[in-house]
């Protein structure tokens, strides 16, 4: 379970001072798919940056199974998979190596790892690529590796931060029944995308974000009832409040 | 303590796998070292035996005067010939690198029995000029010292009388001290080295890193920064220390394949290790120092312009003890990059490093080692490490 609430944070550079995050709160239960949707620069990646540990909120508290963030950063991060925005796979490794890597990283044996490698490189359709190099991956190749090292140490939370990005719709589809599988299973899924119909097609629910703040939260019949508009883009465009903007 | 050697081994696996990087990191330096040290080595000996042995062209002024002494120095396989016109502007043109007038008193005064004015054109910071000047002023001295040897034999006098004094000159120097001097060069390569020598790998592990993206999902594992952070460390120090052991190495059979003295300097397994020792928080320094530098900077870039600034800082000591010299004492031990050199120099000078000073030098090394260590995780903490742009 995922708990965050009224998270502030702000950037400072010589320019200007930015407040990326507004007061975000949300709670993802396990057992749900939980998607963060808003346009780009709304803060999404902030946010899940907070929630695992790479950024300090400066007010605003997060939890993980009822920890708080903050004051057990090392139990947070072994309770989480985290599919950050850049995959960040070392190109010189096989996708098996930079698998294992995390791994041993999260303290599992080999024999442990290699049947976890087995079980993500089928249900994720890796075989053909799992012992080559990664230099010259396609995006699709480099996300299943990246997807695969966040779970290999069998998170019951798991953070996905634009993990269609790039794929194909085949990919997609793929990926779809996999997160589901893992909601099914009982995990916490929050993940992150502007893409309404990304969102629509596998979420139980929808937090809306723009300009650093919470717009809307709901399942997507409910924002469809709360807007009174049918097509889901409109619903987003109308939540988001992004039509001055794009009229 | 396992996160940290599995860090280690990626980075190691990582960066052997980038086949260009390890030749030019690992082969480089111990190519070099033996290029320099052959190098200069058949340049001085070629230099100095052709200097020495080969016949002197002497341009001489005023032949005419002085027959006796011309013939005397043909003897001692002086070639002379005659001097252009204006000396000064030839030596200082670099067409003879002494030139000698035969003063137009000269014969007057040789038959007076007066001492015979010759001169001698030569400029002093012609490096050139060194060797045929003294060659020159030596036949001279010694065809002075004959013909007034003569003249006091023709007189009744002992040869003996003009010698007032007998002048003998120890030098105590052992013979490995005076090869040493041939070798001021080295302590700063091995120094060089040592800080920098794991550099690429060193700014690639966090800078490169950091810019790659890479870092952020490597952070968001448990493991805490500081023993990622001392993984990298490790890895950069291991290969540093491997670049150093070819190094040595290499140090070694070049100078038995020196010609000359070079050849004489011998490096015994015991010194090659004492060496690697004294290199070892040279390595330590090095690599923590550019851990926290390319943790600090914003991209690789920028840590790679502060690699120009370093490679000046091993020299500093050496220069400072060429200008001012001082003597061996406890408190050099404890500065870093003199203390190096102070070792480095004891060892190849075949001198005893006493266990206090061996005790001081490591304290003090692994003591800065540990100082930039804590400061580099401290900058390893920061919020923007993992974030990239």
């Amino acid at each position: 379970m995922i708990r965050i609430d009224s998270l502030h944070k702000t950037f400072r550079s010589r320019a200007a001072t930015v407040q990326a995050v507004r007061g975000v709160s949300f709670c993802a239960q396990d057992g749900e798919i939980l998607g963060l949707l808003g346009p780009n620069g709304a803060g999404k990646t902030t946010t899940l940056r907070m929630l695992y540990t790479l950024m300090a909120p400066q007010q605003g508290r997060v939890e993980v199974d009822g920890l708080d963030v903050q004051a057990n950063p090392g139990e947070v991060r072994r309770r989480l998979g985290v599919l950050p925005d850049a995959r960040g796979i070392y190109k010189r490794l096989t996708a098996r190596e930079n698998i294992t890597y995390f791994g041993h990283l999260h303290d599992l044996d080999d024999a442990t790892i290699d049947a976890r490698i087995a079980a993500l490189a089928s249900t994720l359709g890796m075989e053909d690529f799992l012992d080559r190099r990664a230099e010259g991956f396609s995006q699709g190749q480099r996300t299943k590796t990246a997807i695969a090292r966040a779970l290999i140490h069998r998170p019951r939370n798991i953070v996905l931060d634009e993990p269609t990005n790039g794929l194909d719709v085949m990919t997609t589809r793929r990926l779809r029944g996999f997160l589901r599988g893992l909601r099914d299973e009982g995990h916490c899924i929050v993940f992150s995308s502007h893409i309404m119909q990304e969102v629509a097609a596998l979420c139980d629910r929808i937090v809306v974000i723009a300009r650093g703040e919470v717009q809307a939260i709901g399942s997507p019949d409910e924002l469809r009832q709360q807007t009174g508009l049918a097509d889901l883009e409109d619903v987003f465009v109308r939540l988001a409040a992004l039509e001055e903007n794009t009229a | 303590m396992k996160a940290l050697w599995t860090v280690a081994r990626k980075e190691l696996i990582d960066l052997f796998r980038d086949r260009k990087t390890v030749v030019l990191g690992l082969l480089l330096g111990p190519l070099l070292m033996p290029g320099i040290i052959l190098g200069i080595g058949a340049l001085v000996e070629n230099k100095v035996r052709t200097q020495l042995a080969s016949t002197l062209l002497l341009p001489v002024a005023g032949i005419e005067r002085a027959p006796n002494l011309v013939a005397f120095l043909q003897s001692r396989n002086i070639e002379v010939t005659r001097a252009p016109d204006d000396p000064v502007s030839a030596v200082r043109e670099q067409t003879a690198p002494v030139i000698l007038h035969i003063g137009d008193a000269y014969a007057t005064r040789w038959r007076d029995s007066l001492p015979a004015p010759v001169e001698l054109t030569y400029d002093s910071s012609l490096q050139d000029a060194q060797i045929p000047l003294q060659r020159v002023h030596r036949v001279l001295y010694e065809y002075s010292a004959t013909v007034g040897s003569l003249r006091g034999l023709q007189r009744g006098q002992s040869p003996l009388a003009g010698q007032a004094v007998q002048v003998a000159l120890r030098d105590v120097a052992t013979p490995e001290a005076r090869r040493g001097m041939l070798l001021t060069f080295l302590p700063y390569l091995l120094i060089l080295f040592s800080f920098i020598g794991s550099a690429a790998l060193v700014i690639d592990v966090t800078a490169g890193e950091r810019e790659r993206q890479s870092l952020e999902p490597l952070l968001a594992t448990p493991v805490a920064r500081s023993a990622i952070m001392s993984g990298k460390i490790l890895a950069a120090c291991l290969f540093g220390m491997l670049g150093l052991v070819l190094i040595v190495f290499a140090f070694k059979l070049s100078f038995q394949l020196a010609p000359g003295a070079l050849a004489q300097v011998h490096v015994s397994l015991p010194v090659a290790a004492q060496l690697l020792l004294v290199l070892l928080p040279m390595v330590l320094i090095g690599t923590t120092l550019l851990t926290l530098l390319a943790a600090a900077a914003r991209s690789v870039k920028e840590a790679q312009s502060y690699l120009s600034i370093l490679m000046l800082l091993p020299i500093a000591p050496t220069i400072i003890l060429m200008v001012n010299p001082v003597k061996n004492q406890l408190w050099q031990f404890t500065v870093p990059f003199l203390a190096q050199n102070q070792m480095i120099l004891k060892l190849i000078r075949g001198e005893v490093i006493s266990p206090l000073e061996w005790a001081v030098y490591m304290t003090c090394g692994f003591a800065l080692g540990l100082l930039l260590w804590l400061i580099a995780a401290r900058l390893y903490h920061r919020e923007s490490l993992g974030v990239s742009g």
